[in-house]
């Protein structure tokens, strides 16, 4: 390369971090910041930004690349006629270990695709041959990025984006893929390979360089999200492919699967590497996220690929592709002139300054994937519940007791609630018609703060008996807590239109549409009527909670304690609602006058938690919750409050008790 | 009021407005010190939003959109899932992940978005 031209490329800002092994480029201080490496260090945003920073001035990028191109595309010719693949000895290439990782991986990918009708064998033999000339290891596993706890989410993500292992039965195809498919910087690599292979234009592979360099960078800041970035890509290139016209390629799986793929999926925006940075704003933006958008499209086409055709098709989409990165190079070169080269180091100083990586992210990730499982736990629990149906608990004791509803009263009434639950459960098996079998469960279940199954088991109920005063309020109950206000009110109005007292008060044609104003105007006029009925004021601290009026439902709470002061129900609605706004330690002397009645109330207990966490006193929060749970292992809620509580005290040694539900631990470590 | 029109995310929003004044409250708005606007769809995302800013600057929640310059960060949720979010039955991360959140603006500014901020209700 000319010197001037070498000049030229010293004003621009490419990443190109080409070690020297020996001759070349000696002096030049080995970078760490090519694109394929970042994962090979620990994650320091400082030093990373210098590093970056270092790379903005290194440039070379001369004949090396010639030869690895046409290094290659001899691979190519010989691999499209068959041929085994015959190594040749080549002029020192100064490959850094990126680079090497690069094309070792593209190339395993690559041969395996474009060798599909071939062994196994055959296709080790051809990829070794190549590496082996390129004095490369064939170590892909060894190197893989991935942390080997997250099989699972892996896998969950695949299928999250329709793959399915291959015709082949490709596991090993597959797990490959998958590492380059969560390494953040593979999608960029893919561009560099193809454009080392295809890409005569030196200027455009620069760029394509410090594209990947920043992209990289950018995706580090969200390195607990790797993948996330290259869905926004993804959602670009979708748009961007459906703008072409050939028929042959609107119809293309390819197309299908992406734009499937993008659809109401993450778009991330990261507005700091905004347009406006540079003088020709919005087109170079668009441009870079189709080039790179490209770069990803290409791991997501290879799965596409091992799903539906075989090496022919994939050939058909490459030149289409090709087609649409032709347009684009061009122009890039022109938009690229125009950058200011200066805003983006700028840009990038400051942002590592920002420390926009914080040492936690990793942790973060780890946390998430926790998280993640029990959520999946927790859904396999609930998919029935979550659609309104009851689940029933697996090996009941009590299947074949003679009378499992007097047993189930029983241990209601001695507060064995999880116990009764099966009892009842047993009773609803035996006569699904029994609605007092179904309703004392629902309540169960309500006791026990899990809200899905009373809901459900209230349905049940309702279903059989459709005007039972106490079903309908413990429905419109249930509803309020679950945040769902039109069910909500729906079955409060019904509880006032069946009731012998205020049914004549109340229009007898329900309307579609319930309005809240009229309904609590009736329910006001209704309490008038009777002021000694401690129903309808309860009923109207339900009604008061659903409009946010804390103040009036704390005084129809209380006119209802008046007149009945045990219950303990009462006064755990009391406390709920002070709580709710926000006079959480009136609502802890509620929640105490509840438990005083009723020491085995879990919901209490978890509330007492809640008022605990929501004025900061996690410690103390932690204890409540591990309480209710140990009463009921199955209240989802206070799992889920209780991990909160447990990282914002710092227990975070105790994640782990949480995680797996192992209640002897945290009862030991949190006695209350 | 009409029922049909309301989000479950309302109910939130309302006590974490509550929320804000208390000591808690105050002292979650000096540890964050960040604005975030949280825009809130009925059923599917971008459709019908609702907008929230949740002002961890100056301790407030108010509707609509942020008018003094720009939020550190914005994110987007469909009614169940900010309630999943906001209520510890869904990381953020893992809605992230699965689309089921947009965020634009700082990543740094998003990490801090955590269960963790929001009061949890009680349950009558």
């Amino acid at each position: 390369m000319a010197m001037r031209e070498l000049e030229r490329l010293r004003e621009i800002p490419t990443a190109t971090a080409t070690t020297s092994d020996g001759n070349l480029y000696a002096g030049e201080e080995p970078f760490a910041s090519l694109p394929g490496s970042e994962l090979e260090h620990t994650l320091r945003p400082n030093l990373q930004g210098s590093e970056f920073l270092q790379g903005f001035r290194s440039v070379d990028q001369g004949p090396p690349q010639r030869v690895l191109s046409n290094f290659l595309h001899s691979f190519l010719h010989n691999s499209q006629g068959g041929m085994p693949f015959r190594p040749t000895s080549l002029p020192v290439l100064g490959l850094s270990e990126g680079d090497k990782q690069c094309i070792r991986d593209r190339s395993s990918i690559m041969a395996r695709h474009l060798f599909a009708d071939k062994s196994e064998e055959f296709i080790h033999s051809q990829v070794n041959a190549l590496l082996s000339s390129l004095d490369i290891d064939n170590d892909i596993r060894a190197r893989g990025p991935i942390p080997g706890r997250y099989p699972e989410l892996e896998e969950y993500w695949n299928e999250s984006q329709g793959m399915r292992p291959g015709p082949h039965g490709a596991d090993g195809w597959i797990s490959e893929f998958t590492q380059h498919q969560v390494a953040p910087d593979n999608p960029n690599m893919w561009v560099q390979s193809f454009e080392r292979q295809h890409g005569a234009n030196g200027w455009a592979s620069e760029f394509e360089h410090e594209q990947s360099q920043l992209a990289s960078i950018d995706q580090m800041r969200g390195s607990n999200m790797p993948n996330l970035a290259a869905m926004e890509q993804t959602r670009l290139l979708a748009h961007t492919l459906a703008q072409n016209k050939d028929p042959k390629f609107q119809n293309s799986k390819f197309l299908q699967f992406v734009s499937k793929m993008s659809r109401g999926e993450i778009t991330i925006e990261d507005n700091q590497f905004k347009p406006a940075a540079f003088s020709a704003p919005g087109d170079w933006a668009t441009e870079y996220d189709q080039q790179y958008g490209g770069g990803q499209s290409w791991a997501d086409q290879f799965s596409n690929e091992q799903l539906s055709h075989g090496p022919h098709g994939w050939a058909n989409e490459f030149a289409a592709e090709r087609k649409q990165h032709g347009v684009t190079d061009n122009e890039w070169v022109n938009e690229f002139s125009k950058l200011n080269v200066n805003d983006w180091s700028e840009e990038f100083e400051r942002q590592v300054a920002d420390g926009t990586l914080g040492d936690a992210s990793a942790d973060n990730w780890a946390n998430a994937y926790d998280e993640y499982l029990n959520e999946q736990v927790a859904l396999k629990q609930k998919s029935e519940t979550s659609r309104g149906l009851y689940e029933f608990s697996d090996l009941n004791p009590y299947v074949g007791h003679p009378n499992p509803l007097k047993e189930g009263q029983e241990l209601f009434r001695k507060g064995l609630l999880s116990e009764a639950v099966l009892a009842l459960e047993a009773e609803v098996m035996k006569n699904p018609e029994n609605s007092e079998g179904w309703r004392l469960l629902g309540i169960a279940h309500a006791e026990n703060d899990d809200d899905q199954q009373a809901i459900a088991a209230m349905m049940r109920a309702q279903e059989v008996d459709p005007t039972n005063l106490e079903v309908l309020l413990a429905l419109g109950v249930s509803h309020t807590n679950e945040l769902e206000q039109a069910a909500a009110l729906k079955y409060l109005y019904s509880w006032l239109r069946h009731h012998p007292k205020y049914g004549t008060i109340t229009p007898q044609d329900q309307p579609e549409n319930l309005y809240y104003a009229d309904v609590a105007r009736i329910f006001n006029d209704a309490a008038k009527l009777s002021p000694d009925d401690a129903d309808v004021h309860i009923v109207l601290g339900v009604l008061y909670n659903l409009s946010r009026e804390y103040d009036k439902a704390i005084e129809a709470f209380q006119t209802a304690l008046k007149l009945k002061p045990r219950d303990y129900s009462l006064w755990n609605k009391l406390g709920a609602t002070q709580a709710n706004s926000v006079q959480s330690a009136d609502a802890i002397l509620a929640y105490q006058q509840a438990l005083d009645l009723k020491p085995n109330y879990v919901r209490a207990w978890a509330n007492m938690g809640i008022s605990y966490a929501n004025q900061g006193m996690y410690e103390d929060s932690i204890r409540y919750y591990v309480r209710a749970l140990a009463m009921n292992p199955k209240a989802d809620n206070a799992w889920q409050y209780l991990r909160i509580s447990l990282s914002c005290a710092s227990r975070n040694d105790m994640l782990e008790a949480c995680d797996s539900r192992n209640l002897d631990i945290l009862q030991k470590e949190f006695p209350l | 009021m009409a029922s049909s029109t309301q989000l479950k995310s309302d109910a939130i929003m309302e006590q974490m407005k509550l929320h804000l004044s208390t000591d808690a409250g105050k002292q979650l708005t000096k540890k964050i010190g960040l604005v975030y606007q949280i825009n809130i769809a009925p059923k599917k995302l971008g459709f019908n939003d609702k907008s929230y800013v949740v002002d961890l600057k100056k301790g407030e929640v108010k509707e609509g959109t942020y008018e003094d310059g720009k939020p550190d960060a914005t994110f987007s949720f469909t009614d169940d899932d900010f309630v999943k979010v906001s209520t510890g039955k869904m990381n953020p991360q893992i809605a992230f992940m699965r689309g089921k959140m947009k965020i634009k603006g700082s990543i740094s500014a998003a990490q801090k978005f955590t269960p963790d901020i929001f009061p949890k209700p009680s349950k009558m």
